[in-house]
């Protein structure tokens, strides 16, 4: 608000009443509604920034609807099974990801970011394989580890974490 | 190193200079002036080459052509020696007089190929590496007997650096055989054996070591057919010497199929691979290297899939079980099904472990905990048997109301080995009244009655495969190592399958591959009628494929309702279903 002094000169006075401070760590509803729009890539730096967001980022349901956004109409049955796998990041991390990658260089060949691969609607058969290979997935960590679930990708889905020339 | 045959005298007076017999002048000499004394010069050398007498080695002129040849030879052989690792050629060859430059070059030369294969007085494949004569002599086609009326002597592109009785057999078919390959390479070697002598000289075009690998085994392989043993070990050792120099999957396919030959030639049949433990590790390298196998899984688990569909109670019984690899994604599957889970029994079969311990069980209980995870009911029972012939329906514990699918990966062909133990299976497989079977089966014919086409066959096959397995497993910086130890498991556990095709017979010959329309046939005769994989089967391996790299390669094909995998245009694996008709 502009005012205008006895001796004719002009000041701002501080509007602090007409607009509040705005802290976004204060608005956790809204962190998460924006980090609800983010791709995979943002979304892991997102959980970098400090310990509340990363906590907040590393939430199962975000990357859940990360990662089955597109899927229209969204498959049923799915999450019991997941979170029992391991959950909805790691088969991001481990299935979703890199099988969308793959399908998504070779059908639409413009250089677009990660977020172009994901805005493709996913086919139901891409669900279904991505769940298959994710409980192999386990299944080989049970197989090796002997019970010790660990975080690296099985051997069999190590082929998903190679570079591809496309 | 490479010169034509060099005239030098007359060819390069120039050099020569006006003074000294055999020191070289700075170039640039008068010609005219010199030219008297040259000619003097020359005939004083009686023949010396000008350029080498200076380095010290006296080397007659008639001889540069052989000598250069020579060194080519030596220059490639030192090559490859080092790549397989005989370093010690290069710190410690020991000089002969250098001044005899053609007797010196054949030690080093029979040095690198040391002879490797002794037998006894009379050789009549005659190494021809440890001949001591020279080569300096000019003619001496007669001096060496003529081999087996079947392989002459042939002069131009040679292997070897020495005149042989072991002539190079690629170049011409022997004349006992079919004389198509001789047509083809066209050239006939009565004429020049009186004139020319054999000349040594380097093979260095790969390409063309490649057509000759091919057709030497073939030859080998025809060898062994008609019995000419001697032939047929001549031959596999030239197929290891071809197979050197040579890059990628045909090097590795060669070396397999000649050492199958080898062993077949020489009787040192391999070990029957029954050592489960050892071969569920290479086919679980194999599982994660190429698609092959993770195909079979996905399209089999559909079509058991789309059989179980609605129905509570369901029983697989599993004729392959090794680690229950497929079993994970059908379990998820059924657990995500709409209306529920239904209650899963699974009975695995499996060859007896060796070590005592109780392999199935293990695995059955990982799928347990699996089945635990994602809440599906699950029950597990083992079998051991040694042969799938054993098994017998009411051994299996089936019980009402439960809907049976009998799954059975790479399973069949060895029950081929004994006569009627298909048909058993068969009928046993009926009794157990199953709502489908699934079978998945190598896409070739490797039971012909005739040895020589099952060679050729294999031959095709594997090159294939292993031309696939090329493109997998390559790349990637963080899973490199992993990949490349993946690849070579898989290249044994592929070897090992060569070699039981080629090298065993009778009830040890247990890789008897058929093709889709005899398994057609046999189950049809057995009762079985065909069920097609649907669109949903043939979309996921489409998928599968296209999410592996090299997927280029891979082709997902329908053939009659059937599936098959292949790598270009050569179907390799197929996947059938069947039910009772």
């Amino acid at each position: 608000m502009v005012n205008l002094l006895q001796n004719g000169d002009v000041c701002m006075e501080e509007l602090k009443e007409e607009t509040p401070m705005f802290c976004i760590n204060d608005n956790e509803d809204v962190l998460v509604e924006i980090l609800r729009r983010l791709d995979g890539r943002s979304l892991g730096s997102a959980a970098c920034v400090c310990k509340m967001w990363c906590g907040i980022a590393r939430n199962d349901a975000l990357w859940e609807h990360l990662c089955f956004r597109h899927v229209s109409p969204p498959p049923s049955g799915v999450r019991p099974v997941v979170m029992a796998l391991g959950g909805y990041r790691r088969l991001y991390m481990v299935c979703v990801r890199p099988v969308l990658s793959r399908l998504g260089r070779m059908r639409v060949r413009v250089g677009g970011g990660e977020s172009d691969l994901v805005s493709r609607v996913w086919t139901r058969q891409e669900v279904e394989l991505s769940l298959s290979l994710f409980c192999v997935d386990y299944y080989e960590r049970l197989l090796g580890g002997g019970g010790k679930l660990g975080d690296a990708p099985a051997s069999s889905l190590i082929f998903l974490c190679k570079t591809v020339n496309v | 190193m490479k010169r034509d045959h060099p005239h030098p005298h007359q060819n390069r007076p120039d050099t020569f200079s006006s003074g000294g017999s055999s020191s070289v002048g700075g170039g640039g000499v008068g010609y005219s002036g010199g030219k008297s004394k040259m000619w003097e010069e020359t005939e004083q050398d009686a023949g010396d080459d000008e350029l080498l007498a200076v380095l010290g080695y006296k080397v007659r002129a008639s001889d540069m052509a052989e000598v250069a040849q020579k060194l080519e030879h030596l220059e490639e052989a030192m090559g490859h020696a080092q790549e397989d690792g005989l370093s010690h050629l290069a710190s410690d060859t020991v000089h002969y007089n250098p001044s005899n430059l053609s007797s010196w070059l054949e030690s080093l030369i029979s040095e690198l190929n040391p002879p490797t294969f002794d037998s006894s007085s009379s050789n009549p494949l005659g190494d021809p590496f440890t001949e001591s004569s020279t080569i300096t002599t000019l003619d001496n086609s007669q001096r060496y007997p003529s081999f087996d009326s079947e392989l002459k002597v042939i002069p131009g592109k040679a292997v070897y650096p020495r005149i042989q009785q072991q002539p190079p057999v690629k170049r011409m078919k022997p004349t006992s055989e079919s004389s198509s390959s001789a047509t083809m390479w066209g050239f006939s070697n009565e004429s020049t054996r009186s004139t020319e002598p054999t000349r040594p000289v380097v093979l260095v075009d790969s390409q063309e070591n490649g057509v000759r690998l091919v057709h030497t085994l073939m030859a080998g392989a025809e060898a062994v057919q008609q019995g000419n043993l001697k032939l047929a070990e001549a031959l596999v050792k030239q197929i290891g010497f071809l197979a050197v120099s040579q890059v990628g999957a045909m090097r590795k396919v060669a070396t397999y199929f000649a050492e199958a030959l080898a062993r077949r030639i020489y009787r040192l049949f391999p070990q029957n691979p029954q050592e489960s433990a050892f071969s569920d590790l290479l086919q679980m390298h194999f599982y994660e290297t190429c698609p092959y196998l993770k195909f079979a899984h996905f399209t089999a688990n559909q079509a058991i899939l789309e059989a179980f569909a609605s129905k509570k109670k369901v029983h697989v019984i599993d004729f392959s079980m090794k680690q229950g690899m497929q079993w994970p994604a059908l379990m998820q599957a059924l657990a995500r099904r709409t209306g529920g889970p239904p209650s899963f029994r699974l009975t695995g079969i499996g060859p007896p472990a060796h070590d005592n311990s109780d392999h199935l069980q293990e695995v059955g209980w990982k799928l347990a905990q699996l089945a635990d995870a994602i809440h599906v009911e699950f029950e597990y029972r083992g079998f051991v048997a040694n042969s799938l012939a054993d098994l017998d329906a009411s051994m299996l514990d089936l019980r009402e109301g439960e809907v049976v699918a009998v799954n059975s990966v790479f399973e069949l062909h060895p029950l081929l080995a004994r006569p009627g133990a298909i048909e058993k299976v068969l009928s046993a497989v009926k009794d157990m009244k199953p709502e489908i079977l699934t079978v998945v089966e190598q896409e070739s014919n490797h039971n012909g009655p005739v040895f020589l086409d099952r060679f050729t066959e294999s031959l095709h096959y594997y090159s294939t495969l292993f031309d696939s397995l090329e493109g997998c497993g390559g790349g990637g910086d963080g899973g490199s190592t992993m990949s490349s130890q993946d690849k070579l498991m898989s290249e044994v556990y592929l070897g090992r399958q060569i070699c039981n095709l080629v090298a065993c017979e009778g009830v040890d010959r247990v890789e008897r591959h058929e093709t889709l329309a005899q398994w057609r046939a046999r189950l049809v005769s057995a009762g079985f009628g065909s069920v097609h994989l649907g669109s949903n089967a043939f979309n996921q391996a489409s998928m599968l494929l296209a999410v592996y790299a090299g997927r280029d390669g891979y082709r997902v094909e329908e053939h009659d309702g059937c599936l098959m995998l292949g790598w270009h245009s050569r179907p390799l694996i197929t996947t059938s279903a069947w039910k009772l008709s």
